[in-house]
């Protein structure tokens, strides 16, 4: 299942999301998709925690949440420090033995 | 699964930057302590302060995976939560070489986490992720 997240429809959803919370309607005129075809996207990427859906009147609506995006990336940016950090090392190490 | 890289340039031939990989005592200086063996299949440790709220006992379990001295050496890499792969390589470059760091294999138990990863793909740095945090109203976290 979390392969079928890496697609990339579902990547332009949460792109076009990124502007603005969209009713379903919105979202599948966008892509010239059916509405069932956009609810299962949509049904998958809220499932992964990455979209919300609330209700404004009679419609809902989709909001991005990217919060699960912000962890992975304080946290692989956090191992990339590390990484820099110990490889200036490394070549400050050999440069600085002659 | 999301990959990191990092890539420095260092003055040196590749041997000698081989050396600084492979020796354990040059490796310690950069790194940190271990008892690592330029041998396929050796396993050892690398031994740093711990992270508790990580669940990081403070040590690395290693495997040395693969070695063609003096271009690559791939190790495993398990501490805390993680179970990773680091690849090392050694691109020539003039009078000096490159060292190009691939750690990668993450694969967070969190589904949330999880399923970000797969939407990064491998790219966390990419426009759509730049974009993502930029509408979060927070920076790239990181350079």
């Amino acid at each position: 299942m979390f392969d079928a997240i890496a697609s990339p429809v579902r990547r332009a959803i949460l792109d076009l999301l990124s502007g603005g919370a969209r009713p379903v309607h919105d979202v599948a005129a966008s892509f010239a998709m059916t509405r069932p075809a956009v609810s299962q996207h949509l049904r998958v990427l809220r499932q992964a925690g990455l979209v919300a859906e609330e209700r404004v009147g009679r419609e809902r609506h989709y909001r991005l949440d990217a919060r699960p995006l912000r962890t992975v990336v304080d946290w692989a940016g956090h191992y990339e420090r590390f990484w820099q950090r110990r490889a200036r090392l490394l070549g400050e190490l050999l440069e600085g033995s002659d | 699964m999301a990959a990191i890289e990092v890539d420095q340039f260092v003055g040196r031939p590749a041997e000698q930057v081989w050396q600084a990989l492979t020796d354990p005592d040059l490796l310690a200086r950069w790194l940190m302590p271990n008892d690592f063996k330029p041998v396929a299949g050796h396993q050892f440790t690398f031994r740093t302060e711990p992270v508790s709220q990580h669940g990081f006992d403070g040590i690395v379990h290693c495997q040395v995976l693969a070695l063609e001295p003096p271009r690559m050496l791939r190790i495993s890499w398990r501490g805390g939560t993680l179970d990773t792969t680091v690849t090392w390589r050694l691109v020539p470059e003039g009078a000096g070489t490159r060292f190009l760091i691939t750690h990668d294999g993450f694969d967070e138990t969190d589904s949330a986490q999880q399923a970000a990863m797969k939407i990064l793909g491998g790219g966390w740095r990419s426009h759509l992720v730049r974009r993502l945090l930029y509408v979060l109203g927070g920076d790239e976290g990181g350079s």
